[in-house]
């Protein structure tokens, strides 16, 4: 399965925007926008990762769990290529 | 008969019993199958011990001490707590036994007695885990009696962190584990026992029946049988040959200790420590051996093995020693820095029996009292491998599901109350106008949030909860667990 650039970021930003409940809140955010500056938590990353693993049906690889990779929807988006691509 | 250099030296192709791990545990076991002959044994582990708990223990020989609300409180609880109450029974026979093949120069019983010290800076989990400690004396018919603080040789805490009020356990002492260890290995050296200095790096399997062990370099080791006894490392070991075989999960409890060489003031003559704290043992101070003492008390669960530690806890335990133990503990000399791993499983208890892999077998799990049964655990190890009826309670196996001991209510309240004594003990300081009940909300708040992000009904202790909740990938291993046995539990049977 392919699954275009694009509709990798727009998953990965729905995903990010429910968890994090920032539209509803009136806060617009891009692919960039630095997540834990618009509050994410450790608690909410937590069920992002999740969510996320489950959603895109990958194992996001040990050294991938951290801050750093939570960062953006763009951040987030590149690791669940990456592993993707480990899966295919 | 070999001696010790040879035994290290040898590199067998065969043994009827590979023991791998040379803590106490697998040196416990060994020592007992070479007692009944059990057949040719081989011990695979490496002679520094890096990042394993029993070299870094301070061998407490305590059961009543490490009483918590908790210890009583369920069946399950109960019959790990008398565990411990059976192995203390063990003890003055493993010391006299060993003394001989000591070459410390001290005495492996580095004291017979423990006092056992209520301060005010460790909050209500102190108190409430002091009265729990009482109570199971009374109720186990052990020896206690309260003692005026003031009166315990070496206990001269500042003056802001006084007790007002101690107990004397005069049947709780400790051992010098670095001397039993070595002691035990001495004995081993002078039987038909091999002692290999290296790791083993997986186990080898031919369909459904354990063969042997591949060591670091690639050699072979032949065997029917094999006891993993690798602490915090064995899950990670007996994936190596049991690859979808889900355990309960395990963890490693980083401790960090420090010996110290005394240079003034009164010695300590006994172990002297808190109740147990919020997430670990309490502070202590095991004397011995010789001149030195042992400065104990951190416990951080954490995502890997390593024999790391970080600064907030040397800190921690330096200034707490001098603040609650003795001043002058500010001008020891630290002669070695000690860092091991705890095996602490997702239900806090051990995993012991066989695997669902024949003739392979697992003994770890024993969290921070694992030096401690390890001569009780040997003789149902190896009664068990000897086809004979176990000696301890089947519960612990590990082909179980986790031991469920508390609600989640029961767990978010424990966390609440774990925090709380981290947070007072710590120094930790919150605005004027806060209270501890709002100290208490949040934390409250975090362990609520934690249970609905997760969607799981297993209730966590405090230290799993409290690292769960602190690492990703703590929590997705907790959660993927539990998603599996849902999985699984949803199977129609024989499918």
């Amino acid at each position: 399965m392919t699954i275009s650039q694009e509709s990798t970021t727009e998953a990965v930003r729905a995903l990010v925007d429910k968890h994090l409940n920032l539209t509803a809140h009136g806060f617009e955010f891009g692919v960039d926008d630095d997540l834990w500056n618009l509050g994410m938590t450790s608690l909410s990353c937590m069920g992002l990762m999740l969510t996320i693993e489950d959603t895109f049906q990958v194992e996001l690889p040990e050294e991938a769990l951290k801050e750093d990779t939570f960062r953006s929807v763009g951040s987030i988006t590149a690791a669940v290529r990456s592993a993707s691509e480990v899966r295919a | 008969m070999r001696t010790e250099s040879a035994s290290h030296k040898v590199r067998p192709d065969q043994a009827d019993i590979v023991i791998v791990g040379n803590g106490a545990l697998g040196l416990f076991l060994a020592d007992e199958l070479v007692e009944r002959r059990a057949g040719s044994v081989v011990v695979v582990g490496p002679g520094n011990r890096d990042a394993g708990a029993s070299a870094a223990a301070g061998a407490m020989l305590g059961c009543f001490g490490e009483t918590t609300t908790e210890s009583l409180r369920t069946d399950a609880s109960r019959t790990r707590f008398e565990l411990g109450v059976r192995a203390h029974d063990r003890w003055p026979e493993v010391t006299a036994r060993l003394e001989e093949y000591s070459t410390t120069g001290s005495p492996l019983l580095v004291t017979p007695e423990s006092h056992v010290v209520l301060n005010s800076i460790g909050a209500t989990l102190d108190t409430v885990n002091y009265e729990a400690m009482i109570k199971a004396l009374d109720e186990y018919g052990k020896p206690w009696a309260e003692i005026d603080p003031n009166e315990i040789p070496g206990y001269r805490p500042r003056l802001d962190t006084r007790a007002l009020k101690a107990v004397h356990l005069p049947n709780e002492g400790a051992v010098d584990a670095r001397g039993v260890l070595a002691a035990l290995e001495n004995r081993l050296a002078q039987t038909d026992t091999v002692l290999v200095d290296q790791t083993v790096a997986k186990l080898v399997r031919n369909n459904g029946q354990i063969i042997g062990v591949e060591l670091d370099d690639g050699h072979f080791i032949e065997a029917g049988t094999v006891v993993v006894a690798t602490g915090a490392r064995s899950e990670a070991l007996v994936k190596t040959a049991l690859d979808d075989f889900d355990t309960v999960p395990m963890f490693p409890g980083l401790g960090f200790a420090m010996l110290a060489r005394r240079t003034g003031g009164e010695k300590f003559r006994s172990v002297v420590r808190t109740p147990n704290r919020g997430f670990a043992c309490g502070l202590h101070v095991v004397p011995g051996p010789g001149d030195l003492e042992y400065y104990g008390a951190t416990n951080r669960l954490v995502d890997t093995v390593s024999s790391v530690t970080w600064m907030a806890d040397v800190r921690f335990l330096a200034q707490y020693s001098m603040q609650q133990l003795d001043e002058r503990v500010a001008s020891h000399e630290v002669v070695k820095w000690l860092a091991g791993n705890r095996p602490v499983t997702l239900d806090g208890f051990p995993l012991i029996g066989w695997l669902p892999l024949s003739g392979l077998y697992l003994l770890t799990g024993t969290y921070r009292d694992g030096f401690h049964c390890a001569p009780l655990l040997a003789e149902h190890v190896a009664n068990e491998l000897q086809g004979k009826p176990g000696t301890i309670d089947p519960m612990f196996q590990p082909t179980r599901k986790p031991i469920e001991t508390r609600t989640i209510e029961w767990s978010i309240d424990e966390y609440v109350e774990h925090n709380l004594a981290g947070w007072f003990e710590t120094g930790a300081q919150a605005a004027p106008q806060m209270t501890t009940n709002q100290i208490a909300d949040y934390y409250r708040n975090m362990a609520i949030k934690f249970y609905e992000t997760m969607n799981i009904d297993y209730a966590l202790g405090p230290d799993i909860l409290w690292y769960a909740q602190g690492s990703l990938l703590g929590a997705r291993r907790v959660a993927r667990y539990f998603q599996r046995l849902a999985r699984a539990e949803a199977q129609p049977v024989g499918a």
